[in-house]
């Protein structure tokens, strides 16, 4: 901390466990002598790393203890994204107690979502009554009750003046094991049929074309490190993104509920293994 | 029949396909021919073309699937348009409630 960016790391620091009081500070100078509380008290929580300059003193000091940090923040880095040119003088000045702020303002909203997201993960989704349909090596289900759906085979389901967004069992067996998600950004506003967002598999790229108008308030980044949630279960914790809707009523015209949509893929479905085949037969002929 | 799909019987959102004008138009001045949209799509919209100039074309725009824009995406050159959404999905309203209307 003999640098004005490490005096803005400090800063950082002391902002963030005045603001939340679960946080609680590790000195980095008693944790280098080997301090036992230390070691457990590691090994037990969330590391948030505020590195001041480049020698990045933090993270090599909790790396040597085999964590991942849950966040790393490098003063250098975020300075450059804040125009914030460093000092000479050690005492913050208005600027910099600024940018201070608003980098334990980041973090703390980082914590936030995080905590939000925990619960999502661990919130208990109704048991759904299906349609279903086996088609070859293929299973197919679509909701009865409670969901929307586009032609595009998307779903929305929605709860109040919010609605959850996802990909029907059509569209992730048409993708198969998808592996990356790319979500729009929270607090972007979609009209019906935009692009929101897109996932991966070995096999394709695919887009979520929204059913319904609205503004992105949350994305599933359980999805991020589970993508495969989409695939096993597309309904409910496979969902995409949340947002608050517009005009569900208008957005309902141009959407099927579970029994129409149902019938609507079991259609599409028929018409693709029939070209298939006769795709197959004309090979062989 | 090798082709997919068929294209006088197809409908999206109960209006037949071909009143629906939606597929991509390529820009001739950005493409440069690479066919990766070709190779990317699965509803054979595009096809190959002799023509030097335009090498690339959209060869059944009513395979195209409404509202789907995927193949951009794989479009380096930004080369591929797709039609105003929000026009369409007014159009095919407008043309639901003509038919339900009879």
């Amino acid at each position: 901390m003999d640098k004005s960016l490490g005096v803005i790391a400090r800063s950082v620091a002391l902002k963030l466990i005045e603001n939340r009081p679960e946080i609680q500070l590790i000195c980095p100078v008693l944790l280098n002598t080997g301090d036992e509380n230390y070691e457990n008290f590691i090994k037990s929580s969330k590391v948030i790393v505020i590195d001041g300059c480049m020698t990045r003193c933090a993270t090599k000091l909790v790396e040597k203890r085999d964590k991942r940090p849950f966040k790393r923040i490098f003063i250098p880095d975020m300075s450059k994204k804040y125009k914030i040119k460093p000092r000479k003088e050690l005492i913050l000045n208005e600027e910099n107690e600024k940018f201070a702020e608003q980098i334990m303002e980041e973090i703390s909203e980082e914590l936030g979502e995080d905590e939000v997201e925990e619960v999502s993960k661990s919130r208990e989704f109704e048991i759904l009554d299906f349609f279903d349909i086996t088609v070859d090596k293929y299973y197919f289900k679509v909701p009865k009750e409670g969901y929307y759906f586009n032609e595009n085979d998307c779903w929305i389901k929605p709860e109040g003046k919010k609605a959850l967004l996802g990909i029907t069992d059509y569209l992730q067996n048409a993708a198969a094991d998808i592996l990356f998600v790319e979500f729009p950004e929270i607090g972007s506003e979609i009209e019906q049929f935009d692009d929101a967002g897109s996932f991966e598999s070995s096999k394709t790229v695919l887009q979520l074309i929204s059913p319904g108008t609205g503004k992105i308030i949350r994305v599933n980044k359980a999805l991020e490190n589970n993508p495969e949630l989409m695939n096993q279960d597309s309904y409910q914790r496979g969902w995409f993104i949340e947002i608050e809707l517009k005009d569900f009523e208008e957005d309902k015209e141009l959407l099927m509920n579970g029994p129409d949509y149902f019938e609507y893929m079991k259609e599409k479905i028929m018409k693709e293994k029939n070209n298939l085949e006769q795709i197959g037969s004309e090979k062989d002929v | 029949m090798s082709k997919s799909y068929d294209a006088e019987k197809e409908t999206f959102m109960g209006v037949p396909r071909k009143k629906i004008p939606w597929c991509p138009i390529i820009d001739y001045d950005k493409c440069n021919f690479c066919m990766e949209c070709d190779k990317f799509c699965p509803h054979n919209v595009y096809a190959k073309n002799n023509d030097e100039k335009q090498q690339l074309i959209v060869k059944n725009p009513y395979n195209c699937v409404v509202f789907c824009r995927a193949c951009a995406k794989t479009c380096a050159p930004d080369a591929l348009k797709f039609p105003d959404k929000s026009e369409i999905s007014k159009l095919i309203k407008k043309l639901r409630s003509e038919s339900s209307g009879d």
